[in-house]
C-alpha cells in the first residue's frame, strides 16, 4: 500500500506540469491570433504611434524573451497588466470570479439536487409514465442550445409571467433564470447517467441477495444500490462541475452576468493577452483542484481505489 | 439552387414577421408618466476606461461625455454650442481665442480655470502620458493661458475645424491638480470632471452608478442617480426594456424596432447617423481599378430595397460621400441611382471578363452588414458580376485595415466627428488615410486646399467638385445612411445625438412627470 505523501507529491508535480503546458499553449495561441495594438488605437493612428504603443507594452521584444518574462512573472503570481482595462490582469479576473462561482455553484447544486433523485426514481420506476416524462425532459435539457433556452426562459418566465428579472446580477431572483439555463445540460446528463448506473446495479446479484434475505426496498436502495452506483455518478457530476465553472460563456452573455467566461471571450476579441492568460490559468487551477478532490472522494467511496 | 435577391429578401421579411409574432406584450398599466428619480440605461457593451484620453470606444465615450465637459459642445441639431468656453473667435488665421466660463467647479470642488484647459489639451499629445487620442490635436502649435478665463490656441496652419475638434473625443477637460496629484491610474478609477453627473461606483461588466451634479452649469439633470448596465445580447436588452426594467436602451436594431414601437409602454427615438455605411473599395486590385466597373457595381445596388426590407425604412439612400447633416451637404444632389440595365452596359464597356470580386464582410461590425453583403452580392450576380462573400472576424478586419490588405470590398462606417467632409472623406480617403487605395490629382489638390482654408465659400465649392470626381470613381461603394435607434419608455423624453455621443443634459433629456 502506498503512503499519502508520495501520492500527494506525485499529484502536485502533475498539476504543475499541466499548468505549465496550459500557460504555454495560451501564450503561443494568443500571439498567433494577432497584434492587439491596432485595436487599442483609433483606426487612423499613424505607424509611429503603433510602434510607440507596441514598445510600451513590451510587444516589440523577441518572442522567447517575452515568454521568459511571462514565465518568470507567473511564478511570482504576476500576470501582467490588462491592455484593455489598464490595471493588473489578476485583479481584473478576481473581480469576475465571485460572479462565476455564485452562478456555477448555484447551477451545480440545483442540477445535482434535482438530477440524482430524478434519475434514481426513474430507474426504480422503469418504463412507467414518470420515467418516460423525466427522461423526455432530460433529453430536451441535454439537446436544447443554451442560447435558445436562456431566451425562452426570459420570454416566458420574465417577460410574460413576470416572476424574475430579465438579466443582470442582483439578489437571489436574478440568479434563478441563469442558474436554470446553465444547469439544464448538467442536470440532464447527471439524471440520465444516474438512471443507467442505478439500473446496472439493480441487476446485480448482491441486490437480489439483499432482497432475498428480506431487506426492505428503502434499505436496498440506500445501502446497496446508491453506494455502488456512486462512482460513475460522482465522476460525471465532478466533470459537469468543472464545465459549469469554466464554460458559462453563453449563459453569461445572454443574462449579462459579469463572469469570467464572458471576460475571457471579450478579452480574446480585444487580444488582451494578460487577461486571457490569467483567466485560463485560474480555470485550469480550478479543474485540477476539482479533479484532485474527486480522486480523494473515490478513496472514500470505494476501498479498492485506495490501494491504487 | 440559385438563390436570387428576391428570395433572400422575402426570407428576411418572413423572419421579421416571425419576430413580430413572437413578441410578448406586457398587459400592465400604461405608464406614460413617472415619479422615478433614477434613470437606468442599458448599452450593448461594457465600459473599459473612464479616463477620457485613454479611449475612443463608443461604450466609453457615451459616459465620459457626461462626466466631463468639452470647451465646445455639439448638440443633437448638429450645431456647435458653448461648453466650458462661452465664446471663441479667430484672429490672424492661426490664433483662436476662447473665453472660458466662470464659476465652474470640478466634482471635487476645485475651480475650473484656463490652466486645466491648457493642461488637458496638452496632455492628449504628451508623449509621456501615452494617450489613445494623441492624433486629435495635431494642428495645434502651442497653447497659452494668459489669465484664468482666457485660452489662446495657436495652430500650425489655418484650421477652420478647431472648435469642432474640441467638441469630440480628446477634447474632454480634466482637472490638472487632481490628475497630477493622484496619478493616471487613480484618475481612471475615480474620474473627476465638471459634467452633469458625478462618478459613484463601477462594477465591471455589471453596472456603473453616477449621481446628478447639483451645481452643473447647464442645470441639474432630471434624476438623482443614473445606472448604466451592459447587456450585450439584443434580445435580452429589448426584453429588459419591454418589461420596464430599463428606461433607455442603445443600439436598437431595425428588426427589433417594430417590437418596441408596437408595445404600449415603449417607443423608438432615432437620429440620422452622422456618417454613412459604405463598402470600402480596394481600387488598386483589378477589376476594381477600373472606374467603369465601380460605376456598374453602384448602379446595380437597389438601395431603396435594402432600406425598405433590411432596415424597415430606418435609413435613407445617400447622394454622395457627404452625409446629410454635415457641412456642405448638397440637398440638390439626387439619391444614388439604381439601373441594372445601365450597369450591364458599363460592365461590357469596361471589358469585364468575370474576374472575381470579393466582399469581406464582418458580422455586426456595422448593423446588418452580413445581410446587406448577401443582398448586394445577389444584386451583383443579377447583372453578371462574379462576386464572392467571405466572412472575417472583427480583429482580422482591424489588421487588414492597418495593413491595407483587403481583397476587394469591406464594411466601414465613415463618420466625421467634426460634422465636416474634411473629417470624413478627406481624413479617410486622403493620402495616407486609412482608406487610401485610390488617388486623383484634382481630388487631392482640392482636399488639401479646403483643409487649410478658413473661407467657407471656397470650401463649399471644393467639396462640390470633389463629390463630382468621387461619383466617377467610387473609392467607396456607398450603401445607406441609417438611423441610430434607441428604445425608450414613453415617460422618457430624450433626443439622441447623431454622432453616437450620448449626452444627458437638460436640453435633451427629462422624465415626463404626472
Amino acid at each position: 500500500m502506498r503512503g499519502l505523501l508520495p501520492f500527494l507529491s506525485q499529484r502536485l508535480l502533475r498539476a504543475l506540469i499541466a499548468l505549465w503546458l496550459v500557460s504555454t499553449v495560451v501564450f503561443v495561441v494568443m500571439r498567433l491570433s494577432g497584434d492587439p495594438v491596432p485595436l487599442l488605437l483609433p483606426p487612423d493612428a499613424p505607424t509611429s504611434e503603433i510602434m510607440r504603443v507596441r514598445k510600451d507594452l513590451g510587444l516589440d521584444r523577441p518572442l522567447p524573451v517575452q515568454y521568459a518574462v511571462f514565465l518568470k512573472n507567473i511564478v511570482r503570481g504576476d500576470f501582467g497588466r490588462s491592455l484593455h482595462f489598464r490595471e493588473p490582469a489578476f485583479s481584473v479576473v478576481r473581480g469576475y470570479l465571485g460572479a462565476t462561482l455564485e452562478l456555477g455553484l448555484t447551477a451545480f447544486f440545483f442540477a445535482a439536487l434535482v438530477a440524482v433523485p430524478v434519475g434514481l426514481l426513474s430507474a426504480m420506476k422503469r418504463n412507467t409514465l414518470l420515467d418516460q416524462a423525466a427522461m423526455g425532459v432530460a433529453l430536451i435539457g441535454q439537446s436544447a442550445p443554451t442560447f435558445f433556452l436562456g431566451i425562452l426562459f426570459i420570454l416566458l418566465l420574465s417577460l410574460k409571467a413576470d416572476l424574475f428579472p430579465t438579466s443582470g446580477r442582483g439578489d437571489w431572483k436574478n440568479l434563478v433564470l441563469p442558474a436554470m439555463t446553465l444547469g439544464a445540460f448538467a442536470m440532464a446528463s447527471i439524471a440520465r447517467l444516474t438512471r443507467s448506473a442505478v439500473l446496472e446495479v439493480l441487476r446485480a446479484d448482491y441486490i437480489r441477495t439483499a432482497r432475498a434475505k428480506g431487506l426492505g426496498e428503502a434499505m436496498v436502495v440506500a445501502k446497496h444500490t446508491l453506494r455502488n452506483a456512486a462512482i460513475p455518478i460522482v465522476t460525471i457530476t465532478a466533470l459537469q462541475f468543472g464545465t459549469l465553472l469554466g464554460g458559462a460563456v453563453v449563459t453569461e452573455t445572454v443574462f449579462s452576468w459579469p463572469g469570467i467566461g464572458r471576460l475571457a471571450v471579450q478579452s480574446i476579441y480585444n487580444r488582451d493577452y494578460p487577461v486571457v492568460q490569467c483567466t485560463v490559468f485560474i480555470a485550469a487551477v480550478m479543474f485540477i483542484v476539482i479533479n484532485f478532490a474527486v480522486d480523494l472522494l473515490y478513496g472514500v467511496l470505494d476501498p479498492r481505489a485506495r490501494t491504487g | 439552387m440559385e438563390v436570387t435577391r428576391r428570395d433572400l429578401l422575402k426570407g428576411a421579411a418572413a423572419l421579421g414577421a416571425a419576430g413580430a409574432l413572437s413578441q410578448a406584450l406586457p398587459g400592465s398599466a400604461q405608464a406614460q408618466t413617472t415619479q422615478k428619480k433614477e434613470l437606468v440605461v442599458a448599452q450593448g457593451g461594457d465600459i473599459s476606461k473612464f479616463d477620457p484620453h485613454y479611449s475612443t470606444s463608443s461604450n466609453d465615450i457615451r459616459w465620459s461625455f457626461n462626466i466631463f465637459d468639452n470647451l465646445t459642445s455639439r448638440h443633437p441639431d448638429g450645431k456647435l454650442y458653448p461648453g466650458l468656453a462661452t465664446e471663441w473667435k479667430l484672429q490672424d488665421q492661426t490664433q483662436w481665442i476662447f473665453k472660458l466660463r466662470q464659476g465652474v467647479k470640478f466634482h471635487n470642488g476645485d475651480p475650473f480655470t484656463s490652466a486645466d484647459a491648457k493642461y488637458s489639451l496638452e496632455r492628449t499629445y504628451d508623449p509621456n502620458v501615452k494617450t489613445m487620442v494623441a492624433t486629435v490635436f495635431t494642428t495645434i502649435d502651442r497653447i497659452e493661458a494668459p489669465d484664468p478665463t482666457t485660452l489662446v490656441i495657436h495652430t500650425k496652419k489655418p484650421d477652420p475645424l478647431l472648435p469642432a475638434r474640441l467638441a469630440f473625443y480628446g477634447g474632454q477637460i480634466v482637472p490638472k491638480k487632481y490628475v497630477e496629484a493622484s496619478g493616471n491610474d487613480t484618475f481612471n478609477a475615480k474620474p473627476v470632471g465638471t459634467g452633469p453627473v458625478r462618478f459613484v461606483s463601477w462594477v465591471k461588466d455589471d453596472k456603473l452608478t453616477v449621481e446628478a451634479n447639483p451645481d452643473y452649469f447647464g442645470g441639474r439633470p432630471d434624476f438623482d442617480r443614473l445606472i448604466v448596465r451592459a447587456i450585450p445580447e439584443t434580445a435580452p436588452r429589448v426584453a429588459a426594456l419591454l418589461k420596464g426594467e430599463i428606461d433607455i436602451i442603445t443600439q436598437l436594431p431595425p428588426d427589433q424596432g417594430e417590437r418596441v414601437a408596437a408595445n404600449s409602454t415603449t417607443r423608438v427615438a432615432g437620429a440620422l447617423y452622422a456618417g454613412l455605411y459604405v463598402l470600402g473599395v480596394n481600387s488598386k486590385r483589378p477589376p476594381l481599378d477600373n472606374p467603369l466597373v465601380k460605376q456598374a457595381l453602384s448602379l446595380a445596388i437597389d438601395r431603396e430595397l435594402i432600406v425598405k426590407e433590411l432596415w424597415k425604412g430606418r435609413g435613407i439612400v445617400p447622394s454622395g460621400p457627404i452625409a446629410k447633416g454635415d457641412n456642405h451637404f448638397d440637398p440638390k444632389l439626387p439619391p444614388l441611382a439604381y439601373n441594372p440595365k445601365e450597369a450591364r452596359e458599363r460592365l461590357k464597356k469596361a471589358g469585364y471578363k468575370g474576374e472575381e470580386i470579393f466582399i469581406e464582410t464582418t458580422v455586426a461590425y456595422v448593423s446588418q452588414d452580413k445581410a446587406m453583403s448577401e443582398a448586394i452580392a445577389a444584386m451583383w450576380k443579377d447583372v453578371g458580376v462574379n462576386v464572392k462573400v467571405e466572412v472575417i472576424e472583427y480583429s482580422v478586419r482591424a489588421q487588414k485595415n492597418r495593413e491595407k490588405s483587403f481583397k476587394g470590398l469591406w464594411w466601414a462606417d465613415p463618420t466625421s466627428t467634426l460634422g465636416d467632409p474634411d473629417g470624413m472623406m478627406w481624413r479617410l480617403l486622403g493620402p495616407g488615410g486609412i482608406m487610401d487605395y485610390w488617388r486623383d490629382p484634382k481630388f487631392d489638390e482640392l482636399g488639401n486646399a479646403a483643409r487649410f482654408s478658413v473661407d467657407e465659400k471656397f470650401r463649399g465649392e471644393a467639396y462640390r467638385e470633389m463629390t463630382r470626381v468621387f461619383l466617377e470613381n467610387f473609392p467607396w461603394m456607398i450603401v445607406i445612411q441609417p438611423y441610430e435607434d434607441y428604445g425608450l419608455q414613453k415617460y422618457v423624453e430624450f433626443t439622441p445625438n447623431p454622432n453616437q455621443q450620448f449626452e444627458i443634459r437638460r436640453f435633451n433629456f427629462k422624465f415626463r412627470r404626472a
